[in-house]
């Protein structure tokens, strides 16, 4: 069952088209991996799918309704991100009172060992809080208001890897025993991989990858061998990247190749990371070879990828 | 009404900082007060008492409060999934209920003030003369009129920001700014002035200081609402 569903949403700024004809759903009990580079639209497209900016047309349902000023459906919603600000009168713990107001599935016990793990000085004033302690201040938000959809926009920045990886450790604990439909969003694809569950990519405001892992990595590989037999496996697959050494080929491919004739060609896994990585680019690339006119993007090239 | 409260709640979770700091700011303004008058007072005649203007500073600090209700606590409420709604429908009952507060503690003031002697040196802070009410009821309300209005100006100017930016904010300055120089201009150029003194003089202190005020609050509150509905956080 689909959670959020977005269709055909842009969201324009002047002349500036942050989300640009994007579609997209969340699926129910998920962890989805919201991933893109700085300014590509993620952070717009979480702000209008809980209702905290308008979208300039296309169409948003969130637990089946418009989020826009709909208490129901908010209050059903957390989203922590790294530019949150708190009130400079704040000390620490007022954060975490008010949410625990807000969040009808508040777990206040779940609360106080993170703010234990997390080494936070509740009595601290909020603007005397290091980057890492305010990152950790939105994470526990998060984990403890248990929202049946919570987003995490860059939920970590300043917090070190140790911190990092209590968060996902307590992310999957507790996504295991009250499922609940979670975004992350972040450039640390490396360390999140493993943990979600379904990957949305999105470029300079559109979506370039939509799939489950799981779909995604098996389709994804790189082959290197011998130019003339690299360049025949990969006949009709998209050519995500290449390089090229004296007459050696390596090559990342999307759509995984069939049954062929391995023997000279060295096959391996993609890691997400990679894949992302080099979709954006082999996007980015396109869009600059659709300006120069018809014929001049890559030819292996296909551009979906279904 | 539970979520307006619950919400009004958020609000006031640090009520020490928010309620506490305008009577703080008030408690230092009095003794300041008492410090100078008793040291400009001493070789003068004790004939006429002293008034002071001092009052103003509570209601100044109150309009500043609630300018930072609107650019620090909107942006947080509406980070923990509150409606705009919501927030400001409990930031006008925060308000108002602060402002029937604060009424009552200045009244009190006033009565410690008469019983003390104006703080023993005749001094008059609270108990001005032309605010003066025969009724208790009346009294507090010409204290909690100005607090109303200053108050929705603060929230109004607040979420101005939140909405337009600094640029907002001054086109609304400048624009009250024309707007007054404006009147004072026809004013002058009508020769209106004597039937302003007039209005002035004749209307009474309830309604120039309660009437008036409260509604002119709700044209802002209804303002605060309107400009909120595609504020961004």
């Amino acid at each position: 069952m689909s959670v959020v569903s977005l269709q055909g949403v842009t969201k324009r700024y002047g002349e500036t088209r942050a989300v640009d004809d994007v579609s997209f759903d969340l699926h129910e009990n998920r962890i989805h991996g919201l991933l893109g580079r700085n300014g590509a639209g993620k952070s717009t497209a979480m702000r209008m799918l809980t209702g905290q900016e308008v979208p300039t047309s296309g169409r948003i349902r969130v637990f089946g309704e418009n989020p826009y000023e709909n208490a129901d459906v908010l209050q059903r919603v957390c989203f922590i991100k790294e530019s949150q600000r708190y009130p400079d009168i704040f000390i620490a713990r007022h954060a975490l009172e008010a949410a625990a107001m807000v969040f009808p599935n508040w777990d206040q016990d779940f609360a106080d060992r993170l703010v234990d793990e997390f080494r936070l000085p509740l009595k601290q004033r909020v603007r005397k809080l290091s980057r890492g302690q305010l990152s950790s201040v939105g994470v526990i938000i998060g984990l403890a208001a248990r929202a049946p959809l919570t987003l995490f926009d860059e939920p970590y920045l300043g917090l070190d890897a140790v911190a990092r990886q209590a968060f996902y450790d307590h992310l999957i604990a507790d996504y295991a025993e009250h499922p609940r439909t979670i975004v992350l969003s972040t450039h640390l694809i490396d360390e999140v991989a493993d943990i979600i569950e379904h990957v949305t990519v999105i470029d300079r405001g559109r979506i370039v990858m939509d799939d489950s892992s799981e779909n995604l990595r098996s389709q994804a590989v790189t082959v290197s061998g011998p130019t003339k037999a690299v360049e025949q496996f990969s006949d009709g697959h998209d050519v995500l990247h290449r390089e090229d050494l004296g007459g050696f080929t390596r090559v990342l491919l999307a759509g995984v190749p069939s049954e062929r004739e391995t023997a000279s060609l060295q096959v391996e896994p993609v890691s997400l990371q990679q894949l992302v990585v080099r979709t954006t680019q082999f996007h980015d690339a396109e869009l600059a070879g659709a300006g120069n006119g018809p014929g001049n993007s890559n030819g292996t090239g296909k551009g979906d990828r279904s | 009404m539970t979520q307006l409260v619950k919400v009004a709640r958020i609000q006031l979770v640090n009520a020490r900082m928010v309620l506490g700091l305008p009577l703080l700011v008030l408690a230092c303004v009095l003794a300041a007060n008492i410090v100078i008058f008793m040291a400009i007072q001493a070789p003068e005649s004790p004939g006429d008492a002293p008034m002071t203007g001092a009052l103003i500073s509570v209601y100044i600090v109150t309009l500043v409060t609630h300018v930072q209700t609107m650019t620090q606590m909107f942006p947080f409420a509406l980070g923990l999934s509150i409606t705009r709604r919501d927030f400001v429908a409990s930031a006008g009952l925060v308000v108002v209920g602060q402002a029937l507060l604060y009424g009552v503690i200045i009244w009190v003031m006033s009565l410690i003030e008469g019983a003390t002697g104006g703080w023993g040196l005749d001094l008059a802070m609270f108990d001005l003369a032309f605010l003066q009410q025969s009724n208790v009821v009346t009294q507090i309300l010409v204290y909690t009129g100005p607090f109303l209005l200053l108050s929705f100006a603060g929230l109004w100017t607040g979420i101005v920001y939140q909405r337009w930016g600094q640029p907002g904010v001054w086109v609304l300055m400048l624009s009250l700014g024309a707007l007054l120089v404006g009147l004072l201009a026809l004013i002058g150029w009508q020769d209106w002035w004597q039937p302003v003194f007039d209005f002035f003089a004749e209307t009474s202190t309830l309604v120039l200081f309660a009437v008036y005020p409260a509604v002119i609050a709700a044209v802002l509150a209804a303002a605060t609402y309107a400009t909120s509905r595609r504020a961004v956080p």
